[in-house]
């Protein structure tokens, strides 16, 4: 086993590395970014569609009243929650391995949440209405109903957003102030002159920021588990069987830190790749990551195993129904897909030859999160189609291309606000990268000898 | 609603000055957002008339014979519903979905607006005057004897002025022609009560046998039927009625049955022979020449031959013993065949021996008009007019309240015959089938906006005349009512008698005023006779029950034995009559395709019903696209396999398959009239409906079938959502 | 509602449970469909669609589940197997049950749809915003969207088709959820009528379009806190309590059977809809 981070890394370097990265973008940068800028288009191209003509070309129905938007909704929301789980968990407990990679898990869970809340505008059948969910003042004293749970998801998802944004742009605070000194002109002075709020490095200065630091992380964790507890309040406060279950908001953050564990294996790849992060994002912090993305895949597969079999103990025959129709209906080759890339797939990550194989690495945290998808889907759609009343049953409803141009286009603006914020804010902590090299070198000299682990 | 006092023509005066903009111009009396703006003075309109309140004015419905009385809600001078009229004895305020589509009829798009001549392929608009100039010019041209009228069935005023029209003209050939109708039960029922339509007291009868008579559905009166049925089910006293229904294609009333029997299809004549035995053996009496008759038909080979369980015919035949009285119906699905009147005797004398004449088998009233009595239709009326049509007999052919070319099959080449004839006139209200073929088509009002009298072939108290009166103003300037056109006509031929008509609502109310005695009017003064006429909507007429004469024999009545087995067309076709659709005139008409069939549940479509043991055999599951065809033609629509139809038996909606008649009707599904044989009933010549023999193949191609069942089809999943339990449980007198 | 008031009061306006404690004082609208009447006529549905301005959506769009039928017949088979159905359909009105403890009315989030004081479950169009998580939640699933703007779609109402439209009802555009509303503009005239009468709605002076044309009037509807009504007396026959959800009589087994029902009841949804038991004869 390596060592997680070099102990000889000048700190110059690190700056010197990072702000390499924000440098004038390589041609495939652009190509890229069209490419996103493109999906963007096909999914505005059919909001505007389905925004002229009706929901109904999404092809849901009056069995089918949700469909692929909810669905990848809660995926987004879910791959929200592990950018917290790395800054603000780890962050309380000290796990210097976050350092180099929590930024940009922080930027993804800022951006994942920008999307899923685009997707509740997507799908309301009146998008121009949207305010009256929203407790403003008005001269008819008319209020949203506060015992909705939607009405909780717009609390808690513009609080977790607003949260989040703040906790990311705190932390940067320093970096922005590096950024500002290695750069002599142009709107990026400005930027981040603006932006670095006059960080001198003060002794001050770091012990405030310290303080306030540790509180927005104390203040994002409680708050990340309720979020994804209250989105599956949608189903779990319904009379729908198969979402009237009690482990549903245990379950729903589960799988909320699981697809955003395996992002984070993805981007970790793909930035260490592009911006020849090795000396940051180094492989012993990847083998940390996937035996957390390992954990929490058996946490998810317990929850999910303890939901059918609170189901099969059950009385309730309607559930009971519901469940064996996802297993042998015509949603049973992806609900034994989400069995395998959920549950069966992640048991590899326990070996450790694949732990630090990044090809295959890339290739099973994307299966990872399209089984994670195929969980929220396999949610929605299987028990509209098979409900309380089996006059309404509809196996045969399948969602639209503009429903899929729109969730398509969901990845494109994703994207799009990652690469961007590549180019113009440090992915990686150049501070906290520091503090861990002087960690490691403290640690060094206290214990000279030690092998293995750190 | 309002009672009496009023004066219906100076309402429409009203709206003439105030209202017709209104009427014309769309929805409500000020529309901004074309650019225009109406604004309608209400400072002369009549004292009940309050802008934004509905007021209702009575009617008749016209969307089927039935003559329900109908209570239009006008507001703002337009018609927005139809209800019941509680005074009409038919219907007492109830209605039914074909009946409140009416409204649908009448501002239905496709409605032609102008008489159109036709020049080339093409229809010409013209005026009034010409065409009613060309007429009197053609009819002029010919012999009196080749002038035909072919019409629906038609009475009241309006029948009596085509009687007066045909003498004028020196010709007696009218054709009364209705696609689907009872005839050959008015027939044998004739042969053994002396009158053609008894009237039946459903309510009366403890056990109800019926052989494939759809009385709920699509059967003569329907929402008479339903309300008698009601009280059939739960009598005052708590006693609930058994109702048995035996054919070999499910109809809606089968669908209600407490035991709806599979018969092999065209022996029920010997089902009910075979009942009349084990009556017999029962200790029923019954005349010694039946029973010499129906000794042989052995429950044993009644079995045999019906596919009916001997243990159902033992039961069935204890309970009409035990329960008196009962009634027995005989319906289309008996009727349907070459030996249909055999049939239709077989059930009437079951009905005899049974003792249900006089109880529940009523004598009906006289008709104190007999000018305006119902024409009743038959398919013979159509079969003769065909054939002289093939031998150039007609030169000049009127069509009203009919589409031939659509309802009837390939195999008469009606449609090739037509174009033998060389001036086709057609009163029509859409571009249907039978327009298109015509020379000089003439657009009628609506029934919403005519006036006319009707007199129903069924009635359920009494004798009835139901008035028709305009619930709005004239959509369009350029159609005209049936009276008026007749009486135009007239005018040309014998101006002398009509000219003091200034139009059909002027005659109409001179020929019920100066006849107001027998109207019901004698004590009262003109005007509030005929003030009190409209607002009744209904005019009760004394007439006194006719004489039912008939005594139980089974002279000269011969049933054959069952269907030899046809291996090139094995299975027989029914082609059935949905309560919605029935003949296909109302297909354009949104709110009945888009109702679903109580049975399939299948909408906007065709179908191919047949047995899942049929279709196992054919290897045809739900959707597949199978073909239809008979030695007279094929047709192709999808599959839909339910247990509520014999398994020798293929079953096509009639009603579908337009080619023509608007946006919403035509294209849609096909049409089974095509395919039929021209196979006869033997007694009246009338066109065996359910004879055609068929064979069913895969087409190929499967299609998902649009309709509201879902994919656990009829099935409830063990949820307690529909509940049945058996009626010897509860107790009906303790229930409100 | 000010906030005092919202915080004041929070308890009569949280959505609860009905109560004997509570009881409805004036009105409280119900209905009983007698299933052993009801012959699946449609008759009850067109009804409805002229009455309520239901859009006519065409083959496609019913093909895709965007059909509109406020009332709809359900027609269930009950063969076990048998080769023919040889009893017959089980035919059933399904409309919005009314319930008065709605799943529909605690979702939607920003209260359009609301329980009255009359006891219907009622949809402010005005106020909806589309989210559907009402119907998501409503066990019959009785409640409609508009996937379309059906006044603008071609042959919905094509001139002068839209002349019919009843203009007591307001035609709904896209985006909203729409159900059956007992002919609430029925009730409303009814009731001021009454008012001004100084009076209560009477029995049987309003009906709803369904139970007007049902032609074996199986379709009973009144006012379950009138003691006159024909519905309340039909509900206290068959021992169906409307607080209830599970009802005494069930727990029994008695030799005579009461054919009283709700649907679901068990979902503890507390349906203002009455169902009768169809029957069978056993005899044949």
């Amino acid at each position: 086993m390596g060592k997680d981070i070099r102990e000889d890394i000048a700190w110059a370097q690190i700056n010197k590395d990072v702000l390499k990265s924000l440098e004038s973008p390589r041609r495939m940068y652009w190509v890229i970014l069209f490419i996103a800028i493109a999906m963007i288009g096909v999914a505005v191209g059919s909001e505007v569609y389905q925004y002229q003509t009706g929901m109904g070309v999404s092809n849901k129905n009056n069995s089918h009243v949700w469909g692929l938007y909810i669905a990848t909704f809660i995926f987004w929301i879910g791959m929200s929650h592990s950018g917290t789980l790395l800054s603000a968990i780890l962050h309380l407990m000290h796990a210097d391995w976050r350092k180099p990679i929590y930024r940009f898990a922080e930027a993804m869970t800022t951006f994942s949440l920008m999307t899923a809340g685009l997707f509740v505008l997507v799908h309301l059948g009146r998008l121009w209405m949207v305010y009256y969910v929203m407790p403003y003042p008005n001269e008819r004293w008319v209020w949203p109903n506060f015992q909705s749970p939607l009405v909780w998801d717009m609390f808690a998802i513009a609080t977790y957003l607003s949260s989040s944004v703040l906790f990311l742009y705190v932390g940067m605070i320093p970096d922005l102030a590096i950024c500002r000194d290695n750069i002599h002109a142009g709107w990026r002075k400005k930027l981040y002159t603006v932006m670095s709020l006059g960080w001198e490095g003060t002794d001050r200065q770091w012990r405030n920021f310290r303080i306030t630091y540790l509180t927005i992380a104390c203040f994002l964790i409680p708050l990340a588990v309720s979020v994804h507890s209250i989105v599956a309040s949608d189903f779990a406060m319904s009379n729908m069987p198969g979402w009237h279950v009690t482990s549903f908001p245990p379950y729903f953050v589960a799988g909320a830190l699981y697809s955003g564990c395996a992002a984070i294996i993805t981007l970790f790849i793909i930035l260490r790749y592009v911006f020849k992060f090795e000396e940051y994002m180094t492989l012993p912090i990847m083998k940390k990551l996937v035996r957390l993305t390992f954990a929490i895949a058996m946490v998810w597969t317990y929850l999910n195993l303890i939901e059918f079999a609170s189901v099969w103990y059950g009385h309730d025959q309607t559930a009971k129904d519901q469940l064996i129709f996802k297993a042998t209906g015509p949603y049973a080759p992806f609900f034994w897909a989400m069995i395998f890339f959920g549950s069966i797939l992640p048991l590899m990550l326990a070996f450790k030859r694949f732990q630090t194989h990044l090809p295959i690495l890339f290739i099973v945290s994307i299966l990872l999160n399209v089984g994670m998808w195929l969980e929220r889907w396999m949610i929605i759609a299987p028990s509209f189609a098979h409900g309380h009343y089996p006059w309404t049953w509809d196996h045969d409803q399948w969602p639209s291309l503009v429903q899929w141009g729109i969730v398509f286009g969901s990845f494109g603006w994703f994207t799009l606000l990652f690469m961007v914020f590549c180019k113009v804010f440090p992915s990686v902590s150049m501070y906290e990268v520091k503090e861990m090299v002087y960690h490691r070198s403290l640690a060094l000299k206290h214990k000279p000898a030690v092998k293995g682990d750190y | 609603m309002i009672e009496n006092s009023f004066n219906r023509r100076g309402f429409l005066k009203v709206l003439g000055w105030g209202g017709a903009t209104v009427a014309l111009s769309g929805c409500g009396n000020t529309s901004v957002e074309d650019g225009k703006e109406f604004v309608t003075s209400y400072v002369q309109t009549a004292d009940y008339i309050i802008p934004s309140i509905g007021t209702y004015f009575n009617s008749t419905c016209a969307q089927c014979d039935a003559g329900c009385g109908i209570m239009g809600r006008v507001r703002e001078g337009r018609v927005l519903k139809l209800e019941g009229n509680p005074k009409s004895s038919i219907n007492n305020g109830k209605m039914c979905g074909l009946g409140q589509a009416g409204v649908q009829a009448h501002y239905n798009p496709d409605r032609i607006r102008e008489p159109l001549l036709r020049n080339g392929d093409k229809g010409e608009a013209i005026t009034w005057e010409k065409a009613l100039g060309l007429i009197n010019e053609k009819v002029g041209g010919v012999k009196a004897e080749n002038i035909a009228f072919l019409t629906g069935g038609v009475s009241g005023h309006v029948k009596a002025l085509l009687k007066n029209y045909l003498d004028a003209l020196g010709s007696g050939h009218h054709y009364v022609y209705e696609a689907v109708a009872p005839s050959i039960m008015r027939a044998a029922n004739k042969k053994a009560y002396g009158i053609e339509m008894p009237r039946l007291r459903l309510d009366k009868a403890k056990v109800i046998v019926s052989f494939g008579a759809d009385f709920l559905g699509a059967w003569i009166s329907p929402v008479h039927f339903s309300q008698q049925y009601a009280r059939f089910r739960k009598a005052d006293n708590g006693e609930r009625g058994v109702l048995v229904q035996v054919e070999s294609k499910m109809t809606l009333t089968g669908a209600n049955a407490d035991r709806w029997l599979a018969i092999r299809p065209g022996t029920e004549g010997i089902l009910a022979l075979g009942l009349i035995n084990a009556l017999a053996a029962a200790g029923l009496s019954v005349p010694g020449d039946v029973a010499a008759v129906v000794k042989e038909y052995t429950t044993d080979r009644v079995s045999k031959d019906t596919g009916v369980s001997t243990e159902h015919i033992g039961r069935l035949a204890a309970l009409l013993k035990e329960r008196s009285p009962s009634l027995v119906i005989a319906g289309s699905a008996a009727e349907g065949y070459a030996h249909g009147s055999q049939n239709a005797t077989a059930i009437a004398l079951l009905n005899q021996v049974l003792g249900n004449v006089g109880k529940t088998v009523e004598a009906p009233s006289s008709v104190p008009f007999p000018q305006m009595a119902p024409a009743t239709g038959n398919r013979l009326a159509l079969q003769s007019l065909n054939d002289n049509v093939a031998q150039d007999k007609v030169k000049v052919l009127f069509t009203y309240g009919v589409n031939p070319v659509f309802t009837a099959p390939a195999s008469m080449k009606l449609k090739e015959n037509l174009k033998k004839v060389p001036f086709k006139v057609v009163f029509a209200h859409y571009m249907d089938e039978t327009a298109l073929e015509a020379d000089l088509v003439l657009p009628l009002n609506s029934a919403l906006e005519d006036w006319a009298t009707a007199m129903p072939e069924y009635v359920a108290e009494g004798a009835q005349l139901n008035i028709q009166q305009p619930l709005m103003e004239k959509l369009y300037p350029g159609t005209l009512g049936m009276g008026d056109i007749l009486l135009a006509l007239l005018k040309q031929r014998r101006p002398d008698e009509y000219k003091g008509y200034e139009d059909f609502y002027s005659y109409l109310r001179s020929a019920m005023v100066s006849n107001k005695g027998a109207l019901g009017g004698l004590a009262t003064d003109d005007d509030t006779f005929w003030d009190a006429t409209l607002s009744h909507g209904v005019v009760k007429l004394a007439g006194t029950p006719v004489n039912m004469s008939g005594s139980p024999s089974a002279k000269g009545l011969v049933v054959p034995g069952p269907f030899a087995e046809d291996s090139a067309y094995p299975f027989h076709l029914i082609p059935a009559v949905s309560a919605s659709l029935r003949d296909g005139r109302n297909a354009n008409e949104p709110w009945l395709q888009e109702s679903p069939d109580p049975l399939t549940t299948i909408v906007w479509d065709s179908w191919v019903e047949m047995h899942p043991k049929t279709a196992a055999k054919l290897g045809i599951v739900e959707g597949d696209i199978v073909e239809v065809a008979s030695r007279s033609g094929a047709i192709k629509a999808q599959a839909y396999v339910f247990t509520g139809i014999h398994p020798d038996v293929i079953s096509v909606p009639l009603g579908n398959g337009h080619e023509a008649l608007g946006r919403y009707a035509k294209g849609i599904g096909v049409n089974a009239f095509k395919i039929l044989d021209s196979v006869f009933d033997k007694e009246t010549g009338e066109l065996a409906m359910h004879e055609t023999r068929v064979k069913v193949s895969k087409a190929g191609q499967r299609v998902v079938i649009v309709k509201d069942e879902g994919p656990a089809g009829g099935n409830q999943m063990g949820r307690k959502i529909a509940v049945r339990m058996s009626s010897n449980k509860v107790n009906l007198s303790g229930e409100v | 509602m000010s906030i005092t008031n919202l915080l004041e009061n929070w308890s009569d306006f949280r959505q609860q449970h009905p109560s004997d404690e509570r009881p409805h004082r004036e009105y409280k609208w119900a209905m009983s469909i007698d299933l052993d009447s009801c012959t699946g006529c449609n008759a009850c549905s067109v009804a409805c669609y002229a009455e309520n301005n239901l859009p006519v959506v065409g083959k496609e769009k019913f093909a895709h589940g965007h059909s509109h039928h406020w009332i709809r017949i359900e027609r269930y088979w009950d063969n076990d197997g048998r080769e023919f159905a040889d009893q017959g359909a089980q035919f059933l009105p399904m409309l919005c049950q009314h319930c008065e403890s709605a799943p529909c009315e605690t979702v939607c989030p920003v209260g359009a749809t609301n329980h009255t004081a009359d006891g219907l479950n009622s949809q402010v169009y005005n106020r909806c915003v589309g989210s559907r998580y009402c119907n998501a939640n409503c066990p019959y699933k009785a409640r409609y969207f508009n996937w379309y703007d059906y006044p603008t779609t071609d042959n919905v109402w094509p001139e002068p088709m839209n002349q019919q439209l009843n203009p007591d009802v307001t035609v709904r555009g896209k985006g909203v959820m729409e159900k059956c509303t007992f002919c609430v503009q029925r009730l409303t005239v009814a009731k001021s009528n009454a008012r001004s009468a100084g009076r209560s709605v009477l029995d049987g002076e309003v009906q709803t379009a369904c139970q007007q044309v049902c032609p074996t009037g199986a379709i009973s509807f009144g006012n379950l806190v009138d003691p006159l009504a024909k519905v309340g007396k039909q509900w206290m026959t068959q021992q169906v309590e409307l607080n209830k959800d599970k009802q005494a009589k069930d727990a029994e087994e008695k030799a005579v059977k009461l054919r009283g029902y709700r649907i679901l009841e068990e979902l503890r949804t507390y349906p203002s809809v009455m169902y009768l038991e169809q029957l069978r004869e056993s005899a044949i």
